[in-house]
């Protein structure tokens, strides 16, 4: 078709976006006008209820916990394919139960090699 | 799934099965050469699979994988490369201090994602082929943790790899879109004829495949990646990525491009002619005056990449035959070039500066003719499987009516004669007198010298007799175009 | 029967590939074991084979064993293979025993010697280079052995390379050499543009299909193959590079003189004998060029000091010999007198050997003399060789295949080149028994230090037999009329054309040489034994010393060459060192170096420019992809 039909088609887009620019634009430009502006001590620090916060916050975590915590993803992610194949359980019939067999058998290899070499234990 | 169906994915199934064996002996009980032991019954158990499977054309098993005769050449190519990356990291990794034992899991899995690779007929294998045989590699690359090259190197691949596979990601969705195809061959002819220009979008989709392709391929510009991650990552590692998952690529971009004709239209060509002119021209010129052993290998791979495009560049049985003989010497050529300094290497370091070379004639004679040999292939000198391989190629170019990438071929190989004579001269020259402050290197196992004095024997036999083989690969890739109508 | 005909060359080509990789590491009995022993066994072979090739007869009295087809693309499919006719089996036979023979006697000729498995990995790729040419069934693979025959005769004649006078002889045989290869390279590229193939059987049958006797490409191509094989047989213009060959040690001298290096050309020549005999011209020049070496040779060989450049001057003579006779169509003679040539000039050149060992390494003949009491065993081989060499009638076998020669260029209507020959049998006698005289006989005037042991002796007794029987395999009519040997050949060659002349005739020619040779002795015996003072005299003239001078050095060929083509070619390539073609090549290498470094600089080692380098690939490809 052609471009000028096109424009015609779709004019309540540009009509939409053309709102929105204004909108966004009138909402930072009154409050810069109207808004108050100081630069105090306490001015550039986080606001954590009322508190004053106390040291950084890129505080360590030990390794072990975010190990762990991948572990966990892995395995929850890896046990979210058994959801596809009970949705068509009774389709796929024996092949499906057959192929989910031997993916549990290799998760459940994979969770025996991490127990032995120790990934689990919390140092 | 069928019995017959089962037995032509067996190499697939052997392959994964190791690698779960080989993390379950890990876990009874850490033994290195007991884990060694094991992935080289995996790799020869896999390379029975591949010979004792019915071979063929359309061995289509589900809609993901077929495994022809083209599929069963490449998966015994890239598991024969496996096994020697495992002696070789064997000799590697036991004068290093930690533990080594998964790295042959890794391997394993690296070559199982090859394995799907080149038995794929479908974007979605493709993609999970390509993407185990990425995550495997970050791992080994990054597998020397205590150096930080290979740190880097593992991270800056894991970054890279991941860029390109969203362009790949995006192609194949666009190319979907337009055709609803996720098949190779169901995608065959997007038009009527070859000179209705394609659809923009499916155009777009096949360009964004080819950049993600390119990376693999280590193809200019997608080259940049290459020298630091091949320096970085340890020697035995950086043959697999250079040999294996190269060679796995390509093949799959030969069947990619065998059942759909969708690279001979105008663009895709041109661009292809333009990559392979690049990166033959590029990659010698970056090696000319490189003084690291591992980069000079490593743009050496460019160049021979843009070699390996020119017979791309025709559809035919001639192209294909020399694509897939010169990428099998490239395979015995390169495998024993880094073998050579893979089993060289001291414990602290990589013997990869041209300086540890000087006058290794003198002192190791074995090595050094053997490494002149691998050299001397590279560079296609007569007698060698490099030489019938370019001549191959060559023949190729000249059949499509190339000329401009035949010249450019020829200057390449010129100016890359540099850098290859000057290695082997290296070695020829008196050892140094001040020579001392360097560590020695280690001597050869038993198995790491029996295993170069294969691949050189393999090479010298593809350049004296190469006429049974290739009267195999002749035969073999007749079987990618099974199945294609004629236009 | 002839099965795995490949083993006679495999077996010295195995023999070096041990040599050079793990030789210095075995002992010096198993080095010489494995030097020695390959050749041998492969000598074995070669009687086994020879025996099988002439019991069993095979059809058209040849045999082809096809071994591979190297590559096959675009119609250009060089077939590897062998191919046995009587020809090769007279080649093979003599180039397996005599180099045999040879490296038993360096086993203890070279004992000494500290590169020692070098040594014999040399001489092993030697003789397995000469087996590849007289075997080869395809110009490329002969080519092959005939460059490998012109490596290996650089690498042995510049053996004691630290020496700066042996590197330079060794350059000079190479570089001379490479004049006739070259000429012989286009040669062959001449044959294989104009016939379409290599296949030496082929290459012969299609030459004489198409080519008219005496055309212009025929004379071409055989032009330009007699260029190569003069370049290979050290013959007239090319013969400067053999007397200087003697700088490497005795054995190789041996067997470059005897078995392997200058018979090549005469092999060629006689395997190529179709072309040739459609090029009447290129014929005659092969005879002319025999002719004139031989006597030119020979008039060198008197005036030498050096007992081996007397035998050196002496081959290329006898090298004469069999050119004059391959010019004049008899075949069999030349190849006869290649046969015998190599066990007695083998003898010879091992007898000197004996003698130069046993005289601290002493090669001049004037400081020699009387060693006939002291060697008398070294004495009396070499005395047999002698008479060989110098065809005394009847109990040598030089009678035989000279008396052939001469006999043949005469009976094939040549009256003048038989002038030049029998002029050439007076003077090789003269030179062998000045030889003979000033070695052995007369005072003593150095002292013997070692006497030459077991191992050195028995091969020269063995040749010092053969050097008498092997005569025997074509006797005269005259003398009974005997032609095995010429049966044999003459299944693969040629029967000359003589005209039947009576044998009278052949009686009184046969007499003439006999007498020339006689004479020649009889010469030699007064001038260098009696009355040495004879000669002082001549030599102390003007006009005697010039012609002394001229003979001595080799008829001044060496300054000829270097006055009109070394130092003109020397000045031209330093006057030309900073001309514009170098500039051009300077140039290239610029613009590769700079590229080189302006494309390194992008390799910055930073992760986030090399994604952006895809993106900006992927970005110029979709441009391209989409706009094209």
């Amino acid at each position: 078709m052609p471009a000028t039909v096109e424009i015609a088609v779709f004019w309540p887009f540009f009509v939409y976006f053309g709102c929105v620019i204004v909108l966004v634009a009138g909402m930072v430009g009154v409050s810069y006008v109207l808004g108050s502006r100081h630069w105090e001590r306490a001015t550039g620090a986080p606001f954590e209820s009322g508190i004053v916060t106390t040291g950084s916050a890129r505080v360590g975590v030990p390794a072990n916990f975010y190990l762990v915590a991948m572990l966990f993803v892995i395995f929850d992610l890896e046990s979210v394919f058994l959801f596809a194949w009970a949705a068509v359980v009774r389709q796929v019939g024996w092949t499906g139960y057959v192929g989910a067999c031997v993916f549990i058998v290799m998760m459940a290899a994979a969770l025996v090699y991490l127990w032995r070499v120790g990934a689990l234990e919390g140092r | 799934m069928t019995g017959v169906e089962l037995i032509l994915l067996l190499p697939l199934i052997v392959l994964s099965g190791a690698a779960v064996a080989v993390m379950l002996a890990i876990a009874v009980r850490r033994n290195y050469l007991a884990a060694f032991l094991l992935t080289l019954l995996g790799f020869v158990l896999t390379i029975m699979a591949v010979a004792l499977s019915p071979g063929g054309p359309q061995r289509n098993v589900t809609a993901l994988f077929v495994f022809d005769d083209f599929a069963r050449f490449f998966i015994g190519l890239i598991t024969g490369a496996g096994l020697f990356v495992a002696v070789l990291a064997f000799d590697y990794f036991r004068q290093q201090r930690g533990q080594f034992e998964e790295f042959f899991i890794m391997l394993l899995g690296a070559t199982f994602g090859c394995a799907v690779l080149v038995a794929s007929r479908h974007f979605a294998s493709l993609f999970l082929g390509l993407e185990i045989l990425s995550v495997s590699l970050y791992a080994m690359i990054a597998y020397s943790r205590d150096r930080e090259i290979s740190t880097e190197a593992g991270l800056k691949y894991l970054i890279l790899a991941g860029v390109s596979a969203a362009f790949l990601v995006f192609g194949m969705a666009l190319v979907y879109a337009q055709t609803g195809a996720l098949e190779f061959s169901r995608m065959p002819y997007i038009t009527a004829s070859p000179d209705e220009p394609l659809d923009i979008i499916v155009l777009a989709g096949f360009g964004m495949i080819i950049v993600g392709i390119g990376f693999k391929l280590a193809l200019v510009p997608f080259h940049l990646w290459t020298p630091d991650v091949y320096q970085g990552a340890p020697a035995p590692v950086t043959a697999f990525i250079a040999t294996a998952s190269k060679g796995a690529v390509f093949a799959l971009l030969l069947r990619l491009f065998a059942q759909t004709d969708v690279a001979f239209y105008p663009p895709l060509y041109v661009t292809f002619v333009i990559l392979a002119i690049a990166s033959m021209l590029f990659g010698s010129w970056l090696a000319l005056l490189q003084n690291n052993m591992k980069r000079i290998l490593a743009y050496s791979s460019i160049a021979h990449l843009g070699f390996l495009l020119v017979a791309f560049m025709g559809r035919g049985h001639i192209q294909s035959t020399a694509a897939a003989f010169y990428l099998t010497a490239y395979f015995v050529t390169t495998l024993g070039a880094f073998g050579i300094v893979s089993l060289l290497s001291p414990g602290e370091r990589d013997a990869e500066w041209i300086e540890d070379y000087r006058g290794l004639f003198w002192r190791r004679p074995f090595v050094a003719v053997v490494f002149s040999v691998m050299i001397f292939s590279l560079a296609g000198i007569p007698l060698t499987g490099g030489f019938v391989g370019k001549v191959l190629v060559i023949l190729a170019g000249e059949q499509a009516a190339q000329w401009a990438l035949v010249v450019v071929l020829v200057t390449a190989s010129a100016i890359s004669l540099f850098y290859y004579v000057r290695v082997v001269g290296i070695m020829y020259m008196p050892a140094e007198a001040g020579g001392a402050d360097r560590p020695a290197l280690p001597g050869l196992s038993l198995q790491g010298g029996g295993a170069l004095a294969c691949l050189t024997g393999l090479l010298v036999l593809l350049g004296v007799y190469p006429g049974p083989f290739l009267d195999l690969v002749r035969d073999m890739v007749t079987t990618v175009y099974a199945g294609v109508l004629p236009r | 029967m002839l099965m795995e005909l490949w083993v006679v060359p495999a077996l010295p080509l195995a023999g070096f590939c041990v040599l050079a990789l793990v030789g210095k590491r075995l002992s010096r009995w198993l080095v010489a074991g494995i030097g020695a022993g390959s050749v041998g066994l492969a000598m074995v072979g070669a009687i086994y084979f020879s025996h099988d090739f002439m019991a069993f007869e095979p059809t058209g009295h040849l045999y082809r064993e096809s071994l591979w087809t190297w590559l096959n693309v675009g119609g250009f499919s060089p077939d590897i293979g062998l191919y046995l006719d009587p020809l090769s089996v007279v080649m093979m036979l003599v180039v397996t025993i005599v180099g045999f023979l040879i490296h038993v006697y360096s086993i203890q000729y070279m004992a000494g010697d500290e590169a020692y498995s070098r040594f014999f990995a040399y001489m092993n790729l030697f003789v397995s280079s000469m087996l590849i040419l007289v075997l080869a069934d395809d110009l490329l693979i002969l080519y092959l052995g005939w460059e490998g025959v012109g490596l290996c005769s650089y690498l042995l004649i510049g053996f004691w390379y630290q020496s700066a006078a042996n590197a330079r002889a060794a350059i000079k045989a190479f570089v001379v050499t490479r004049v006739g290869d070259t000429a012989m390279a286009i040669g062959l590229f001449l044959l294989f543009t104009q016939l379409g193939t290599l296949d030496i059987q082929e290459v012969l049958v299609r030459a004489v299909r198409q080519w008219p006797v005496g055309s212009a490409t025929a004379i071409a191509a055989a032009g330009l193959l007699l260029a190569g094989a003069v370049g290979k047989s050290a013959q007239l213009p090319l013969q400067v590079w053999l007397p200087d060959a003697m700088a490497g040690p005795t054995p190789v001298s041996a067997l470059i003189h005897a078995a392997t290096m200058v018979t090549a050309g005469v092999y060629l020549i006689a395997r190529m004998h179709d072309l040739f005999i459609i090029a009447p011209p290129v014929q005659t020049a092969v005879a002319v060029i025999g002719a004139a070496t031989l006597v030119l040779a020979g008039c060198s060989a008197m005036t030498q000091f050096d007992i081996k450049r007397v035998l050196a001057y002496s081959t290329i003579s006898q090298v004469g010999y069999m050119f004059l006779a391959l010019g004049v169509h008899a075949w069999s003679a030349a190849l006869f007198h290649f046969m015998t040539h190599a066990f007695f000039k083998s003898l010879l050149f091992m007898g000197a050997g004996a003698v130069i060992i046993s005289m601290h390494h002493e090669q001049n003949m004037f400081k020699m003399g009387g060693l006939r009491k002291q060697l008398p065993f070294t004495f009396w081989t070499f005395l047999i060789g002698a008479c060989s060499l110098a065809s005394l009638p009847l109990v040598t076998s030089g009678f035989y295949s000279k008396g052939l020669i001469l006999w043949s260029v005469w009976a094939t209507g040549h009256p003048v080149l038989w002038g030049a020959a029998l002029l050439g049998e007076f003077i090789t006698s003269v030179y062998t028994f000045r030889m003979v005289f000033l070695t052995f006989f007369g005072e003593p005037k150095g002292e013997v230090s070692a006497r030459p042991g077991p191992i050195i002796l028995g091969p020269l007794v063995i040749l010092a037999f053969f050097s008498t029987v092997a005569g025997c395999v074509h006797i005269p009519r005259p003398l009974g009329h005997f032609r095995l040997f010429a049966r044999l050949v003459e299944q693969a060659l040629p029967v000359p054309p003589m005209q039947p002349l009576p044998i009278a005739t052949e009686v009184v020619f046969q007499l003439l040489m006999q007498g020339s040779v006689l004479l020649g002795v009889a010469f030699a015996y007064v001038l260098f034994l009696r009355r040495n003072d004879l000669v002082a005299a001549w030599t102390a003239r003007p006009a005697g010393n010039a012609l002394h001078r001229f003979w001595f050095s080799g008829w001044g060929f060496d300054w000829v060459y270097t006055t009109l083509l070394a130092k003109p070619y020397v000045w031209f390539a330093h006057a030309s060192r900073d001309d514009a073609f170098e500039w051009i090549y300077r140039g290239i290498g610029a613009i590769n170096r700079g590229l080189h470094e302006q494309l390194s600089r992008t390799q910055t080692g930073l992760v986030r420019w090399y994604a952006v380098g895809i993106v900006i690939g992927a970005v110029l490809l979709l441009g391209l992809v989409v706009f094209l």
